[in-house]
């Protein structure tokens, strides 16, 4: 499913599961989940396609590609109470500046999904090939699955049902909730991740220069970051085209800075980063840990299928580069067609595999028609949330096309499965994963730890290393633990020679342990084997390698629990992130390791809170200095910095130590990023985040007092403004042409939560856009303040700052429900019609070009005015309000703008204008 | 090497503002600052308030050196009793046009947004007709204002052991401080008014005289 998490509640796979006695028992903590929570799969677009309204204009099936950022990230994650066992869940003190004894794992970020560690988790997992015969790809494709077994098994590998246990170097075993696998397709996606080859990799014979190698690698005309960067533009420009229907429902997407919650497009960005991590040599997460070789039972000769399709598999066939170990687990899978072919051969067909194959078999048992919609007993398949960029673009532009020719084909994209094939893939996976692939990862890390890493580990190893840079001595004996090569002593490690180190030399064989390690979450082992690695890598100048061995050590230590003051940090960790920065951007011209490497640096830095904040904002500006990114990454970075910032947290009344003014400026940065790539809804938002900010201020003055500041603020909000006026025109004007009936459906869509847009600030139940009465914005605003703690879905981004403006808002009592959603239809006319009028939308906007004027003209005016006010400003902006003594022309920026800044946050233009525009009419009143 | 220097009152209000130039090596004392760097330049100050806050107990002077850096350009601060910081941001020439890694074309954007608002009026951060030269010309030069400072960096390389040219340097902090210390002292006199009171913006034109003449001394 395109959600940005595969968390229990939402995964329909999970929650289908319960339905079935079959299955083996849940985790208590699953079957918890409250009701409203289980039948979410039927709630999303794909399960339901009578079209929710903002889906009119666009291919319904479209929709649901763009998921991920559509749906609130606090619905998704639902209520964050029930997602962590209760030992868990104590976060708050963990992040405090003191204390970072705790594994980052153990607090509450690594549960929520779409958090950045969340995602680091979940990418960096044991990657299994499919490789699976003719037949079996034809009974596929009759239940309507082009991709082959691959596509139908995919979504299921994101999240292994059950409990998984782990042992660690140590024996020690730790139980995992979320252990999850991804499925490649074997002997694709491998490919540079670059476009620039590495220049030392070329030196020697390069990787696809081998003479009859099959295996391809794509030149691509764009580079990954490039790519990622395409799939989150078409996210926000569908989110932009979306909402500006005028009926479209806004949603609270975002609870504006609150730390806890990622901005959708970042964690998408993040995840289009991290999700088809290509199979590169540098590093082995991509490398197959295991290849499933599947057949089914209409194969006339199945044995000897098999067979062939093993031997196709091995090094010799050079369907794999020859820097991946050929030796990974191979599984063997009967897929038996439970419609056409009969049981009992199939049974005994079966029994002949685990003669000739051992263990690792399995007999998949599915039904080979497609099934509908409308069957009873049919799921809709997710989309699987780890595909690759390009992948996603290939779909987003098929879509496109697709929409122009004819209306929409639900089949497309959204695919149902019978039910009781779920289970059976669910039960195979899960029986893959336990009994099979992780026993053999936990027998080669042991081994390797002991026939290769130990060795290195005490004083005779360093010995050995040193020796072994001057002498065969070294490589001779190492390879003498995998003497699968004969042919690896005629060079100490052939990195020299081949550019890549063969999968057999002890370098190869610990860089695939520390990644094991890391995928099996020991951090420790990992981190020691990286470390080991760095030096080795170093001495080699094997410059990716070194990059990536710098970057996994960074990250493993920086998740593992520390002891480590937070000087010794900044010392230890901090040249590792320089380095991996360094060798990947200066050395291998690497873009996508570097961005790689330094934006997960960043997040679990700021994760360690305290002065790991300041250093994850270093390492961000690091970034945008070195002008990594395109424009889209370069402003979601800003917005992430202010979330850093944000983050941190001040001591004292006063908060002595916070970034509030930081976190608000770089919010301004990033609306200003935004503005200029004219995407005005994030832009708005931004500066409502801003805003809200500069309200938090002990000083109440916010960056106001500056004349140049607010000028730059009043400009942003005023292009902001400009900007959605044009663009909501124009959708009208669209929208005029086809017909207006979903707004009913729009409504209930809206009510749990899935709605799409991403307006901030308006609590789910504005579906409606307010009739521009005073009274009900204002009680909106309020009941959003009231319930900012409780609900994720409801917005409560002005929540704390709202104080003064809120509690005089919440007098009137009318409450909008979703039942006013019939008024919907005729409130967009309204809304226009308040819009150009400026003493209406007055507020924060037009405050200030009344105020211009008279500054410029004679500088000391506008000083005497504001010290006047200021004189006045005892009494708070809302009770200036609430007299109906507004500050009136003559006031500049400040007291309107500070009403405005805390309260409905103004110059956001559009849905949200409707309430500012309201309340501000309000205001006019009072003034005028 | 361009100077924004800026009073902040106690509840992060401006009391004095006042931008320049370096005058030691031929520099003409003028600041570089494009209209769009001016105001980002106020973002800046504001947001290193949050250092200050922090940096202040951790240390017993009031000047407080180097506190923040934002790409390229440094902030020193200097606290005063009853809690009105000085601070002066300082950029190093080689690219005090561009703080910050702006997209051009959203710095095209940006500005034609805001000389939309301009154009009614002339920028407002020097309060004095003698220093509105200043903005006007920068305005004028408009995007150029970018060019004159390439040129500028040109002849700052030449000196590149200038004070002007490494923020960071103990000369540069020692010229920060003396230019503190002589600010500090007109700013005390200049608040002994009777008629001044907290929090009062600064407009007497003898302070704003005093201070241009200490940033023409040590910067």
């Amino acid at each position: 499913m395109q959600s940005a998490d595969n968390a229990p509640p939402n995964d329909p796979l999970a929650s289908l599961s319960m339905a079935n006695p079959t299955m083996k028992p849940l985790p208590s903590k699953q079957r918890g989940q409250p009701l409203i929570l289980d039948s979410r799969p039927l709630s999303q677009p794909e399960a339901q396609p009578t079209t929710p309204i903002r889906e009119r204009r666009t291919n319904p099936s479209a929709a649901s590609l763009f998921r991920s950022t559509l749906t609130p990230p606090g619905s998704r994650s639902g209520s964050p109470a029930p997602m962590g066992s209760p030992a868990r869940s104590l976060t708050g003190s963990v992040f405090g500046s003191g204390g970072f004894k705790q594994s980052l794992l153990d607090t509450a970020a690594a549960e929520n999904p779409g958090d950045p560690l969340n995602l680091i988790l979940k990418s960096f997992v044991p990657h299994i090939a499919i490789h699976d015969s003719e037949d079996v790809e034809h009974l596929v494709k009759e239940k309507g699955f082009k991709g082959g077994l691959f596509e139908l098994l995919r979504p299921f590998g994101e999240r292994v049902q059950g409990r998984v246990t782990i042992r660690d170097s140590n024996g020690a075993a730790r139980t995992w909730d979320d252990f999850s696998v991804r499925f490649t397709k074997f002997g694709e996606a491998i490919e540079d991740p670059d476009t620039l080859p590495d220049p030392r990799s070329l030196r020697g014979p390069p990787p696809n220069g081998q003479p009859p190698g099959q295996y391809s690698m794509p030149r691509k005309k764009t580079s990954l970051v490039q790519q990622v960067e395409q799939v989150v533009e078409k996210h926000l420009g569908f989110a932009e085209e979306a909402s500006m229907g005028p009926a479209t429902p806004t949603t609270p997407t975002r609870q504006g800075l609150d730390t806890d919650a990622t901005s959708p497009y970042y964690a998408l960005y993040l995840r289009r980063l991290l999700s088809g991590i290509p199979m590169a040599s540098h590093e082995t997460f991509s490398h197959p840990v295991a290849c499933v070789i599947a057949i089914s039972s209409r194969h006339p000769a199945p044995i000897e299928a098999l067979r062939q399709l093993y031997s196709e598999t091995t090094p010799a066939e050079q369907r794999i580069p020859p820097w991946v170990d050929g030796d990974f687990l191979r599984y063997y899978v009967l897929v038996h067609d439970e419609e056409r072919s009969d049981i009992t051969k199939s049974m005994q067909l079966f029994d002949q595999m685990k003669r000739h194959f051992g263990l690792h078999c399995h007999l998949l048992r599915i039904r080979s028609s497609q099934s509908a919609e409308t069957d009873d007993d049919s799921i809709p398949l997710p989309r699987s949330d780890w595909m690759s960029a390009s992948e996603e673009l290939a779909d987003i532009e098929r879509s496109e096309q697709l929409q122009d020719s004819f209306d929409d084909d639900p089949h497309l994209f959204n695919r149902y499965i019978f039910e009781s094939d779920a289970t059976a893939i669910r039960t195979f996976i899960r029986e893959m994963v336990i009994q099979s692939i992780i026993p053999t990862m936990e027998r080669n890390v042991s081994l390797w730890n002991d026939q290769v890493a130990s060795r290195r580990r005490g004083i005779s190893g360093r010995f050995m290393s040193l020796s072994k840079r001057f002498t065969m001595f070294g490589s001779s004996s190492s390879s003498s633990s995998t003497s699968r090569n004969s042919s690896s002593s005629n060079s100490s490690n052939g990195f020299e020679t081949l550019g890549y180190y063969r999968p057999d030399t002890p370098e190869a064989i610990m860089r695939r342990l520390a990644d094991f390690a890391f995928m099996l979450r020991d951090w420790k082992l990992a981190m020691s084997t990286y470390d080991l690695l760095r030096t080795d890598f170093q001495n080699d100048k094997a410059w990716k390698y070194h990059a990536s061995a710098n970057e996994m050590a960074a990250l493993s230590l920086l998740i593992m629990p520390q002891n480590m003051s937070s000087k010794n940090r900044v010392e230890i960790i901090n040249p590792m992130v320089e380095q991996a920065l360094y060798s990947y951007h200066t050395r291998c011209s690497s873009l996508y390791g570097a961005v790689r490497s330094t934006l997960l640096s960043l997040e679990l830095l700021r994760l360690r809170g305290g002065t790991g904040i300041d250093e994850s904002v270093r390492w961000g500006t690091r970034l945008l200095e070195m002008r990594l990114f395109g424009p889209i990454g370069d402003a979601l970075l800003r917005e992430r910095l202010a979330v850093c910032y944000a983050s941190k947290r001040g001591t004292g009344s006063q908060l002595w130590g916070s970034r509030r003014r930081k976190s608000a400026m770089w919010s301004v940065l990033a609306a200003q990023a935004w503005v200029s790539m004219g995407k005005y809804l994030q832009a708005q938002k931004c500066l409502a985040d801003a805003r809200r900010m500069y309200s938090l201020l002990p000083s109440e003055w916010g960056v106001q007092g500056f004349n140049g500041a607010s000028e730059l603020l009043a400009g942003l909000n005023e292009a902001v403004r400009e900007g959605l006026r044009v663009t909501r025109e124009y959708a009208e004007a669209l929208e005029a042409e086809g017909g207006h009936s979903h707004s009913q459906g729009g409504g209930n869509n809206e009510g749990e939560g899935m709605g799409l847009g991403l307006q901030f600030d308006e609590s789910s139940n504005l579906t409606i856009r307010p009739k521009p009465d005073a009274s009900a914005t204002g009680t909106s605003t309020g009941t959003q303040e009231v319930l900012v703690d409780v609900d994720v879905e409801q917005d409560g981004f002005n929540g704390q700052s709202a104080s003064s403006q809120s509690q005089e808002s919440q007098g009137p009592p009318q409450i909008p429900t979703p039942t006013a959603s019939s008024s919907s239809a005729h409130s967009p006319e309204i809304t226009r019609d308040s819009e150009p009028t400026p003493q209406q939308s007055g507020g924060f906007e037009d405050a200030t070009p009344s105020s211009g004027p008279s500054s410029g003209n004679s500088p000391t005016r506008p000083r005497k005015a504001s010290m006047a006010v200021r004189t006045s400003k005892a009494l708070s902006a809302a009770d200036l309000e609430q007299a109906g003594l507004g500050p009136g022309p003559l006031s500049p920026l400040m007291p309107a703008r500070l009403a405005s800044g805390s309260g409905s946050v103004s110059g956001r233009g559009d849905e949200s204008k409707s309430s500012s525009s309201s309340r501000d009419g309000k205001d006019g009143s009072g003034f005028h | 090497m361009s100077y924004y220097f800026a009073i902040i009152g106690t509840q992060d209000n401006p009391l004095f503002e006042y931008d320049f130039g370096t005058s030691k090596q031929g520099g003409d004392g003028m600041a570089r600052f494009t209209e769009q760097a001016r105001q980002l330049n106020q973002f800046i100050i504001h947001s290193s308030l949050d250092i200050v806050e922090e940096v202040q107990w951790t240390n017993g002077q009031m000047y407080l050196k180097l506190v923040d850096r934002f790409f390229t350009s440094y902030i020193s601060c200097f606290l005063t009793a009853s809690n009105i910081k000085f601070l002066l941001l300082h950029q190093p020439p080689s690219s005090s046009s561009s703080g910050l890694p702006a997209s051009s074309s959203g710095a095209s954007t940006l500005t034609s947004s805001s000389t939309t608002t301009l154009g009614q009026h002339p920028p407002s951060s020097t309060s004095t007709s003698s220093l509105s030269v200043i903005p006007s010309l920068s305005t004028l030069t408009g995007g150029g204002g970018n060019s004159s400072t390439i040129t500028l960096t040109g002849g700052a390389s030449r000196t590149s052991t200038s004070i002007a040219a490494n923020p960071t340097s103990p000369q540069t902090e020692e010229a920060i401080r003396n230019f503190f210390a002589e600010v500090y002292e007109n700013y005390v006199k200049a608040i002994m008014s009777p008629f001044y009171k907290t929090n009062m913006e600064i407009r007497s034109p003898v302070f704003r005289a005093r201070v241009a003449a200490a940033g023409r001394k040590y910067l």
